[in-house]
């Protein structure tokens, strides 16, 4: 134990002599995470000549601080002008923008910034503490017990239904029919293709966020000279710190939400094929059903921006456990982390603690710096940031397709996902204008070709008997809290309704 | 994110659209599984049916409220005049254009032409000069950031070859 403290106490501070790398990376990191298809996976790969170069201890923390603050970033532009980043960014918008579009944008980045940094370094510091216990969760996560963690995230479109139940089901299940265009997972039957090969491989997530978000959003903002009204762009004529520092108290004054939804984020981190969509969609959902005000969700509500940042930042840190303790990458980052490392000749493992502590306490250690410095400066340009919302819409608008449309193009370097978003585009322009949420779709395109995975994999190897689904001690204990969460939020409903009549009458 | 929808009349022709391209879309789906193995088939029917039958019930209360008149078949909720005037009809134009350009003209020029072109139209023609030097800034820093720093493999044509070469030789 004295050992490890030692260890980590030396791996701070020279971690800390790194800020020289770590700097310059926050903010790489924020412009690769802003621009969707410009994760951070696809950066490291970009610059895969550059990392191979580095030292391992800097090609380490840069790869880390990359991660941290592209995960961060996604939110950015889906606070000021409705367009995640990231497919774990998806969830930020739903109160996020509202915030922004009253002129909130700064008090939305500063709650952003710091659930997002808080639930981070959190969740870094319970990762490292519980590493071995935290490795073992991937191995008790099956297929039945994954089916019902996504319905956990499914459940969300339930709740965007409530406001209008038939167009949030009609959005919600077209959302799953689309996802589940390309071939099957068991004998690979091509199925609502109409024909494009592109598409055998599902519909690619960066395309589709691009469209259902970006694009019609674009095409909707210019009615409107401006995203924020009139009124909000007088009360941001006179730039001031109390927004951010209203927005930080906001987000501290909920410390405990913060808490438990990061935690909801590294659980689901550690569990190898999950990601961040899950995690901010699953986080959401439970922060709204256990709210004490949950028609307060979707209007600019702070913990509605504090559940899904600080959950897709829990998930940061928790796809590293498995990566450093069982070798097995958690996420596409984590893989290619893994590669750079291999490279470097260091083994991941039971044996890396062992055998190389600094490179397995430092990965750790890199995270929990890098969101400490993310704090102290990503935080104080919030006021600058939200500027964008002042760009009037003529200029905004074109500037979001054109960089967007390409950032659809990146992922896959396929001329035919610019058009596929494009189509998106016209989609979600049709169902903003007529009522449907793009989110509901969106659920449903990111969720539905996992949930459909997991099934037909129970289902194959139960020779097609669906009691599978109730056949683990886990899963079952998973069924009766999804049951729970959807219930018991009606029941304290209800029971805060009685009482609220009693007190009037 | 909240959707926008008139409250006040009920231009059901425009909110049949989705449901709509959500029936046609899943009868064709099922065209394409019917003789699949049952694997490809399980979830895209319980999905679809689904589907179908929430599609099926938003017909019958649309039909229900065109009866009782408080509704009309209009799209007036997704295309009016309104649409040229503000320039929506022309953007849409203009973002079609640029998809079909970009692979000849590559990155840089085609998203130079793409935001001028939009702008002048969204802005009605307005401060020409100011909307050609935003549009030249944000496509050269595009091309400095993602083509010359990063060299990612966006499309690339006259321009960015012409660049290359000034920059390999110099």
């Amino acid at each position: 134990m004295g050992d490890t403290t030692t260890i980590l106490i030396e791996v701070f501070f020279e971690t800390m002599s790194y800020w020289w790398v770590i700097l310059p990376t926050i903010f790489l990191g924020l412009v690769v995470g802003g621009i969707p298809g410009f994760s951070a996976a696809n950066t490291i790969i970009i610059l895969m000549p550059l990392t191979l170069s580095m030292s391992l201890e800097v090609g380490l923390i840069f790869m880390v601080a990359l991660y941290c603050a592209s995960r961060m970033g996604a939110g950015i532009p889906a606070i000021l002008v409705n367009i995640p980043g990231t497919a774990g960014a998806a969830a930020t918008p739903l109160d996020g923008y509202p915030m922004a579009q009253a002129g909130r944008g700064q008090q939305a980045l500063a709650i952003s910034f710091v659930a997002s940094c808080l639930g981070g370094l959190l969740t870094t510091i319970v990762a490292l503490m519980t590493m071995p216990v935290l490795a073992r969760v991937g191995f008790y996560m099956h297929s039945v017990e994954m089916i019902v963690v996504m319905l956990f995230g499914i459940s969300l479109i339930a709740s965007i239904a409530a406001q209008d139940m038939l167009k949030g089901l009609i959005a919600g299940f077209l959302g799953l029919m689309i996802g589940s265009i390309g071939t099957d997972v068991v004998y690979a039957t091509p199925r609502g293709t109409f024909g494009f090969l592109e598409l055998y491989d599902g519909i690619p997530l960066i395309p589709a966020l691009v469209g259902l978000f970006a694009v019609s959003e674009a095409f909707v903002i210019i009615e409107k000279k401006l995203i924020i009204t009139e009124k909000a762009k007088a009360a941001m004529a006179t730039p001031n710190w109390h927004a951010t520092f209203e927005g930080a108290g906001l987000a501290l004054s909920r410390w405990w939400h913060i808490v438990w939804t990061s935690l909801i984020g590294l659980i689901i981190g550690v569990i190898p094929g999950a990601g961040a969509s899950i995690a901010s969609f699953v986080a959401y959902q439970q922060s709204r059903s256990f709210s004490k005000t949950p028609e307060l969700y979707g209007t600019g509500h702070a913990e509605g921006l504090i559940a899904p940042e600080s959950a897709n930042n829990g998930v940061t840190s928790g796809t590293l456990v498995p990566l450093l303790v069982l070798g097995i990458p958690g996420g596409a980052t984590a893989a290619i982390m893994l590669v750079v490392m291999q490279y470097h000749g260091v083994s991941f493992g039971p044996s890396l603690f062992e055998d190389s502590p600094k490179v397995g306490y430092g990965m750790f250690m890199a995270m929990a710096v890098s969101y400490l410095f993310m704090l102290l400066t990503i935080l104080p340009l919030s006021r600058y940031m939200s500027r964008v919302t002042t760009i009037p819409t003529i200029y905004l608008a074109p500037m979001i397709i054109s960089f967007t449309l390409v950032g659809a193009f990146v992922p896959r370097e396929y001329m035919f996902d610019m058009y596929l978003a494009l189509a998106f585009g016209v989609l979600g322009y049709i169902a903003r204008r007529t009522g449907y949420h793009v989110a509901a779709i969106l659920i449903g395109v990111i969720l539905g070709p996992l949930l459909e995975k997991y099934f037909l994999w129970s289902l194959k190897k139960s020779d097609g008997d669906i009691m599978v689904l109730f056949s683990s001690n886990i899963g079952n204990v998973l069924w009766v809290c999804l049951v729970l969460s959807l219930v018991l939020p009606i029941v304290f409903g209800r029971i805060r309704r009685n009482k609220a009549r009693m007190v009037t009458q | 994110m909240r959707p926008d929808t008139d409250k006040d009349t009920r231009h059901l022709g425009g909110e049949l659209v989705i449901p709509a391209f959500a029936v046609l879309f899943t009868l064709y789906f099922f065209s394409s599984i019917w003789n699949s193995p049952w694997t490809a088939k399980v979830s895209a029917f319980l999905v679809g049916g689904v589907l179908i039958l929430v599609c099926s019930i938003f017909f019958i209360k649309v039909a229900v409220t065109l009866v009782r008149g408080e509704g009309s078949l209009s799209f007036a909720n997704l295309f009016t005049l309104a649409d040229i005037r503000t320039g929506r009809i022309g953007l849409l134009a203009t973002t079609v254009g640029y998809c079909v350009f970009i692979d000849r003209l590559g990155f840089t020029l085609t998203t130079f032409l793409f935001l001028s072109i939009s702008m002048l139209i969204l802005g009605q023609g307005k401060r020409p000069g100011l909307i050609v030097l935003t549009s030249g800034t944000m496509a050269l820093g595009g091309w400095a950031v993602f083509i010359w720093a990063f060299d990612t493999r966006f499309p690339r044509g006259w321009f960015e070859t012409a660049m290359q070469m000034v920059l390999g030789n110099g």
